[in-house]
């Protein structure tokens, strides 16, 4: 009896996680390579099983959430936490406007902000390693990174120019694990996206040339000829926490280990 | 009945409405708003090694210099906190009563108060006017990105970070910062002066 009770128990509990917010899909635990190394003596990183929203946070979503926490409308949050530019493509403070569908990609937003969302959504921001992870895989394999169309296509939508419409969230085919749009719409705020690029090698830190970086020594990337994901890193760790532009997104993760 | 409630309606709009015609009445009483840009907007607590957990916010009213580090650093960071001695000796003791220095770890899973406590007694990193503190991992992340330093755990457990040592103003807006830390910086020192002399 008490077994059935808990089962009903836990049935519920995932109906009623299952009505808010976006899809999730499940994430199975893996070993896998990233393209920079996460130490001098290390190529491989584990991660753990996780939850990924299938698609980007959207506009309408977004929108209920300023509804709901007003500190995070346009003009109301602070400098520190979100630059000039935050929502600039909405009509007013809780209006979306001509420019701004809601079935589109929310963009203009800081990592402050995209963390308070996934924060008020009982998630968190996914990991850089979760998002490289997740976006390895292609339609049919977990791991696509060495395969010419796979890298094609994500090169083809680097080529377009940034000032083009955004188009709405899932329509690009889903990935194996059910996973869409990681590729091909805009770029994603992760939660560590600050150390992306700092050295692995820890012993180069008692160099007082290289202070600053505290190791800034050359990158040991494993994938050297990954330039979409390089790419990315690159463009992540030149950001700054309030920093928004207008193809910068994201998305939430539950579960994991972080 | 019918007169308490007259009574009530009476009490009510006596009581209520100049509140709500007059939003300044509440206004005065409030401290001044915090700058848009003050540190301080973000809403985390420390640990310090040495007393009662306390907001951020709580160094507001007093310039801050503060820096991040982690205390199983053996390379940079003991060269941290002695640029931050350093900072404090170059003051008059007057100046350093009226200054904070604020030490917070980026190891929030092996830094415990208790870990930092003896970090802060063998680098004489002397009470109160330093602060040495361990915080959640998702504050020190924010605290991280608020002052623009950027970091990474490396897998054997170490941190790869930058070294920067910032000045907040008594609002707790960064004023300057530093990544000298073999000697005096003079520029710094200065700044940290004219701060303590602005109301």
């Amino acid at each position: 009896m008490r077994a059935l009770l808990a089962v009903l128990l836990a049935a519920l509990a995932a109906l009623a996680a299952a009505a808010v917010g976006a899809e999730r899909a499940r994430i199975p635990e893996g070993d896998f390579t990233p393209v920079v190394a996460p130490g001098t003596n290390q190529k491989d990183v584990h991660v753990a099983a996780f939850e990924l929203d299938r698609t980007p946070v959207t506009n309408a979503d977004y929108l209920a959430f300023v509804r709901a926490h007003p500190e995070w409308a346009r003009g109301v949050t602070p400098a520190l936490l979100a630059d000039a530019q935050y929502l600039a493509h909405w009509a007013g403070p809780t209006t979306l406007g001509r420019d701004a569908d809601p079935e589109q990609p929310v963009t203009h937003v800081s990592w402050f902000a995209a963390r308070a969302y996934c924060e008020a959504a009982g998630a968190r921001l996914p990991t850089w390693y979760e998002w490289e992870y997740v976006a390895a895989a292609d339609e049919r394999q977990r791991d696509a990174r060495q395969d010419p169309a796979y890298r094609e296509r994500i090169l083809s939508w680097y080529a377009q120019p940034s000032s083009r419409r955004l188009p709405p969230v899932g329509k690009t085919p889903p990935n194996v694990y059910g996973v869409l749009d990681l590729h091909g719409v805009i770029w994603e705020w992760v939660e560590d996206f600050g150390g992306l690029m700092i050295s692995g090698d820890s012993r180069t830190q008692g160099d007082p040339d290289k202070l600053q970086y505290c190791g800034a020594g050359a990158l040991s990337a494993e994938i050297r000829d990954d330039y979409p994901v390089l790419m990315r890193m690159a463009l992540l760790s030149s950001l700054e926490a309030h920093f928004t532009t207008r193809n910068l997104g994201f998305r939430c993760a539950r579960g994991g280990s972080q | 009945m019918m007169r308490l409630v007259l009574a009530l309606f009476v009490a009510c709009s006596l009581v209520g409405s100049p509140l709500r015609a007059d939003p300044h009445v509440h206004g005065t009483l409030a401290p001044a708003a915090l700058p848009g840009g003050s540190v301080y907007q973000l809403k985390l607590r420390l640990e310090p090694a040495a007393g009662p957990s306390l907001p951020l916010a709580s160094f507001r009213g007093r310039p801050l210099v503060v820096t991040m580090f982690y205390s199983t650093c053996t390379t940079v960071c003991p060269m941290l906190a002695l640029a931050m001695s350093r900072t404090a000796a170059a003051l008059t003791s007057e100046e350093r009563a009226g200054t904070s220095f604020l030490l917070v770890s980026f190891d929030a899973g092996r830094d415990t108060p208790a870990k930092l406590a003896e970090y802060q007694a063998s680098h004489h990193l002397e009470a109160p006017t330093f602060v040495v503190a361990h915080a959640s991992a998702g504050d020190v992340r924010a605290l991280a990105a608020a002052l623009g330093i950027r970091y990474r755990q490396l897998p054997d457990g170490s941190f790869s970070h930058a070294s920067i040592i910032t000045l907040l103003d008594r609002d707790g807006v960064p004023v300057t910062r530093t990544q000298v830390l073999a000697a005096e910086d003079e520029g710094f020192v200065a700044s940290l002066r004219e701060a303590l002399k602005r109301p």
